[in-house]
């Protein structure tokens, strides 16, 4: 039934920032799987977790095109519309991040991660890992934060803004300790160069989740 | 006369297809957010809004039906009954139709626009522009301006308050519940003074303007106090929060709003029943003839049955679709809406309860309660108000001119 009064209400961005946020995660999940398996010794299934990896993100990228696609001109929400689509674009960066680490690998997948660097990768993975599933909380948190206003529940969100900048310098730090190793590697120059290439990438994951963080920020500020 | 019997009879039939028109598009103005809250289910919205417009027809709506019927149109167009009983039944039939197809198109129209572009169209054929009064018309064009921005500006501030004091708390729930006496008061203050102001009961008592703020505030006070008593008995688990005790006054805003709709709007379908009825009865029509308790009560009967017919389809898209507003947020619109209704017709205004139900969710939205409001509707929303009166009238007046063939 097409009632006027009806069409003032709109199915809220929120939610689909919530849906958007709950396939960053999943995809997290295959992400960390596909990178397990690349440093065992014997890796069968990489390309199977790469390829969920990359049906995830075209999923996600639905929702994405989805939330933007409804939110006409007029459109009257508690945050700007411009900061929301920021906000959207750093966490789908998340996404992005994931998966061209995964494509980056691919190109040399038969190429091993030298043994002494294997956990300093492992650790740089698990640190782009948590802040990935903090995204989840922060949108729930600040959705209520929006219901509310109330001043205890801002803090939640900023506290997890505050951590997923903390995650991001544990990563940074990571990030770096592989490049000073790999560069003081005697291996060839292709090797060096596709081992600096992935530490980085690993690391945007982590940018581009502080950077969410940062739009959130906005989102909330008074 | 046999003849006149009949057109009284077929008065009727449009009066009461236009009353039932009234109900079947405007029930969603009342229950909506209620529903939508889950404040109360599609049954109990249907019965509260029937009883409620009826209560509200009754007892409230004479003294507005009189104003719009004398209003727009100088009463000069009146003194030959045989014109005026055409142009009261070309007017109401025109009313009809349009909001008839309007409810069909679902378009977002007002019974009250419609009604005065039909009234329009039969001045203009019966006496010339010279019979419309313009000064009036413009007072109900900056009316329908008015109402949405009256109740988007109380929504609006009402909404920030239950923020600032409520729910930015910790414990809303106590918080909610101290300061629910003001609210429950607020809404009593409003019902009162209208009461007073504006019934034929409340007249006979003769209260000055100061009087009745003091009963009204007296009373909305004591209101406040006993309700706050009753909530505080009534629920018991303190995990709802604030929206549990909104809840409930949402209840009684949503009645509110139900009785200020059957106020305002019952005049729609009565007033030019009202005259085809005394030129019939008495064969000529004064400029002040009191409409008769009974055709308000029928008017008030015609809008329950539109409610209670297709009230329940309405209310069940609206279950679905508005679940944007919590109990707080829709207490806000409601309030507002009901106040803006209340406030315009004791001004003699005849607003729009759609257009304040806009306003309501509108004036939320701005206050950023609600996480997306489509506000591109206004300016659809202000395409059709200037539509409908211009297309009420031409209908009215092609309607006028094929009546005088056959009466």
């Amino acid at each position: 039934m097409r009632i006027p009064f009806f069409k003032m209400f709109m199915t809220s961005p929120f939610e689909g920032l919530q849906e958007h946020a709950e396939k960053v995660k999943e995809c997290a999940w295959s992400f960390q799987q596909a990178m397990e398996c690349y440093f065992a010794a014997k890796c069968k299934t990489f390309e199977e977790f790469r390829q969920e990896v990359i049906q995830i993100e075209s999923q996600a990228d639905v929702i994405k095109r989805r939330i933007r696609g409804h939110i006409p001109k007029e459109t009257m929400m508690p945050i700007s519309n411009f900061l929301l689509f920021r906000y959207l674009r750093e966490q789908d960066g998340v996404l992005d991040a994931m998966e061209d680490t995964l494509d980056w690998v691919s190109y040399r997948s038969t190429t091993k991660i030298p043994s002494k660097l294997e956990k300093d990768f492992a650790l740089l993975v698990d640190a782009v890992i948590d802040p990935i599933e903090q995204l989840t909380t922060m949108v729930a948190e600040a959705r209520e934060y929006f219901g509310n206003y109330s001043e205890k529940q801002r803090v939640v969100v900023k506290d997890i803004i505050h951590s997923l900048h903390e995650q991001e310098n544990v990563a940074d730090e990571f990030e770096d300790i592989i490049k000073k190793k790999v560069f003081n590697m005697e291996d060839d120059a292709v090797s060096i160069f596709h081992l600096v290439r992935l530490a980085e990438t690993i690391g945007f994951i982590a940018d581009h989740a502080q950077n969410a963080g940062d739009m959130m920020r906005a989102m909330i500020s008074r | 006369m046999p003849q006149e019997f009949y057109v009284l009879i077929i008065g009727y039939v449009f009066g009461f297809y236009m009353a039932w028109n009234i109900g079947a598009n405007d029930v969603a103005n009342s229950m909506a957010s209620s529903v939508g809250a889950k404040a109360i289910t599609i049954r109990q919205a249907v019965f509260l809004a029937g009883i409620l417009n009826i209560v509200g027809a009754v007892f409230i709506g004479a003294h507005v039906t009189n104003t719009i019927r004398k209003g727009i149109v100088s009463t000069e167009v009146l003194t030959d009954p045989h014109l005026a009983l055409v142009g009261a039944f070309s007017a109401l039939l025109a009313a009809a139709l349009w909001v008839s197809f309007a409810t069909w198109k679902s378009l977002p129209v007002s019974t009250t626009h419609a009604i005065v572009g039909a009234m329009i169209g039969f001045g203009i054929m019966a006496g010339g522009f010279s019979v419309i009064n313009w000064t009036k018309l413009v007072a109900v064009v900056i009316s329908w301006v008015i109402s949405p921005v009256f109740s988007i500006i109380i929504s609006f501030f009402m909404f920030k308050l239950i923020v600032k004091l409520i729910l930015s708390k910790q414990d809303t729930f106590s918080h909610a519940l101290k300061l629910s006496p003001f609210f429950i008061g607020a809404t009593f203050f409003v019902v009162v003074l209208s009461f007073l102001f504006k019934t034929p009961l409340g007249k006979k008592l003769t209260l000055g303007p100061y009087a009745s703020m003091l009963v009204a505030f007296i009373l909305a006070v004591s209101f406040g106090l006993v309700g706050m008593k009753a909530l505080g008995w009534f629920i018991k688990r303190r995990e709802g929060g604030a929206e549990a005790i909104f809840q409930r006054i949402q209840v009684g805003t949503a009645c509110y709003v139900a009785l200020a709709q059957g106020a305002n709007d019952v005049a729609n379908a009565i007033g030019p029943l009202a005259v085809i009825y005394f030129l019939v009865k008495t064969g000529s029509v004064g400029a002040t003839v009191p409409v008769p308790v009974f055709l308000l009560l029928f008017g008030g009967i015609g809008i329950a049955c539109g409610i209670g017919m297709a009230g329940h389809r309405v209310m069940e898209t609206m279950g679905k679709k508005i679940t944007a507003l919590s109990n707080t947020r829709g207490f806000c619109v409601e309030f507002s809406a009901a106040t803006t209704v209340l406030v315009a017709s004791k001004m003699g205004l005849p607003v729009s309860t759609t257009h304040a139900a806009v306003g309501g969710v509108l004036g939320v939205g701005l206050s950023r309660g609600i996480e997306a409001v489509n506000f591109g509707i206004i300016y659809k929303i202000m395409l059709y108000w200037v539509l409908t009166v211009p297309a009420a009238a031409v209908t009215s007046m092609v309607i006028f001119k094929i009546l005088q063939f056959f009466l």
